[in-house]
């Protein structure tokens, strides 16, 4: 209350001027990578069915997988809405140490990127499960703990407008934000602990050929870039609502 | 009715068995000099929170008899979805997650109401008035909160096999599910004080408390599920998956207890 009228939240840092640039470059790079994905790496065999079976239909021996691609694009996103997360996490916990207003828009944020690339990963992941695996759900452990890790960023966002005092409503939000942070590495290590689980482990032990990795590197550079500019425009836009309201109260006294 | 609420000082009188941890008299509590002898120590503390909230409940048996009806209730819906169910052996697969379910309902409601009753005496300030540790607080209601599910369980999982024993007799290594149950309440009421202190201070509690603790919950739900059916239906599966998901129970307890005690501090202010 007392520090708002000694200054006023400021806005217009140089990453400011960077973001739109940056936004250009990352829908270059993610069609780019888009292209590459189609044009340039060759297509995946699917699982080398034992004889011929029918899959959706025709008789198939070895599938190959046009739906392979989506992968180029899933796992992507999916870091990106890890990275997020962390940095929303790293926000939180940056808010309860100094307490400053700036901390608490920047973790609200970064929440609200990272459920956007949450939402576009289950979108991909479901196009995926049902053209591979026939069904819409399957309750495997990486799904079910990354849809719990949507419901909690929801959860985070519902619980900021169930609050109305700032202080309060910063303090509880950062204190979730920290313990929502808990289900990343549990996401991220569940197909390491529990090996029967459908999604490879592919960066460590080599399952990419190096077109595939390339590939998967600039769509990840692309959607960073997309994700820090869409992070630093909306960023942007609530800094400069929030001094607009400093400004009136200023104003008024 | 609720007289003996907060105010360590009321517990030498009020709490009879064991008064020798304390090591200070009730002298601590007047203006005395800046020489003062000694704060009583954090368990002494903790006891006392922990004895007024055990006296309370008590008393008022308010927590107790909604937890358990509810419970009974839930049976009771259980009852009726399952009553086109054939029995048979594969009842047992199901029932470690009836159970859960079973506990994570009981538990949300006893939780939502475990602040209630302390905002709605005022009695929150007067706790934070205190010259209280917020850990020792934490532990507290925690503990409290622990000690009321665990009743509840004692009550409702005997209950449930009472019901449900028409459709399958649990495997010989079924009260091994104690150890599940035991770990899960632990983490249940850890993260669930938490989250229910958060929660008390927002519009639509319940569903604010709802809405956190399941997702929040989850993993720990998941591993205490997977080992209670291992006790349940035994051989091969209690072998393979018990041990291993009972470590990961413990594990997550540890660092969500361990969060949360850290996290506490800035909650209650």
């Amino acid at each position: 209350m007392t520090k708002k009228t000694t200054k006023l939240p400021e806005t217009g840092q140089w990453p400011d001027r960077v973001a739109p640039a940056v936004l250009v470059a990352g829908a270059l790079l993610t069609t780019a990578g888009f292209l590459m994905a189609f044009l340039v790496v060759p297509p995946v065999g699917g699982a080398t069915v034992g004889g011929a079976e029918l899959i959706g239909g025709s008789l198939i021996a070895n599938k190959l997988l046009i739906s392979q691609k989506i992968f180029f694009f899933h796992m992507p996103v999916a870091m990106v809405s890890f990275c997020a997360l962390a940095f929303a996490a790293y926000y939180c916990v940056w808010f309860l140490v100094t307490r400053e207003q700036r901390f608490d828009t920047c973790a609200k944020i970064a929440m609200e990127i990272s459920l956007l690339f949450v939402v576009m990963t289950m979108i991909t992941g479901e196009m995926w499960t049902r053209f591979e695996w026939g069904v819409w759900w399957t309750w495997e452990p990486r799904l079910t703990t990354y849809l719990v890790l949507m419901l909690i960023v929801i959860a985070y966002l519902v619980l900021r407008n169930m609050i109305d005092e700032p202080e309060r409503r910063a303090t509880f939000s950062a204190v979730i934000g920290i313990i929502a942070f808990v289900d990343v590495p549990i996401c991220l290590m569940v197909t390491r602990l529990i090996p029967s689980s459908i999604h490879p482990v592919v960066v460590r032990e080599g399952g990419m050929s190096p077109e595939m990795g390339l590939c998967v590197g600039v769509i990840m550079a692309g959607m960073l870039c997309v994700g820090f500019a869409l992070y630093r425009l909306r960023f942007r836009q609530v800094r400069l609502e929030q001094r607009v309201e400093a400004a009136k109260e200023l104003l008024e006294d | 009715m609720t007289r003996s609420q907060k105010a360590p000082d009321v517990r030498p009188t009020a709490h009879g068995p064991a008064p020798a941890p304390r090591p200070t008299a009730p002298a601590a509590q007047g203006p005395a000099p800046d020489a003062r002898p000694q704060r009583p120590s954090g368990f002494a503390q903790y006891k006392t929170l922990l004895g007024k909230d055990l006296r309370q409940e008590f008393r008022t048996k308010e927590m107790l008899v909604s937890m358990g009806i509810y419970a009974v209730l839930v049976i009771v819906v259980y009852g009726v979805a399952l009553s086109f169910a054939r029995p048979g052996e594969e009842f047992l697969e199901v029932s470690g997650g009836l159970l859960w379910a079973l506990v994570v309902f009981t538990s949300l409601l006893g939780l939502g109401r475990s602040f209630a009753t302390e905002k709605e005496n005022g009695c929150i300030e007067g706790l934070l008035l205190a010259p209280l540790d917020r850990g020792v607080v934490f532990l507290a209601k925690a503990t409290s909160n622990l000690v009321f599910l665990l009743v509840v369980e004692v009550i409702a999982v005997p209950l449930f096999w009472f019901f449900f024993s028409g459709f399958a007799h649990p495997g010989a290594a079924a009260p091994l599910m104690v150890a599940p149950l035991v770990v899960g309440s632990v983490g249940i009421a850890g993260v669930g004080t938490l989250l229910s202190t958060i929660t008390a201070n927002t519009r639509g509690k319940d569903v604010m408390l709802a809405l956190l603790f399941v997702p929040v919950i989850f993993p720990l739900l998941y591993a205490c599920v997977s080992a209670t059916t291992a006790a349940l239906v035994g051989g091969d599966a209690l072998a393979d998956v018990f041990g291993m998901s009972l470590a990961l129970a413990a594990g997550y307890d540890v660092i969500m207890i361990l969060a949360s005690w850290v996290l506490y501090d800035f909650v209650v202010s």
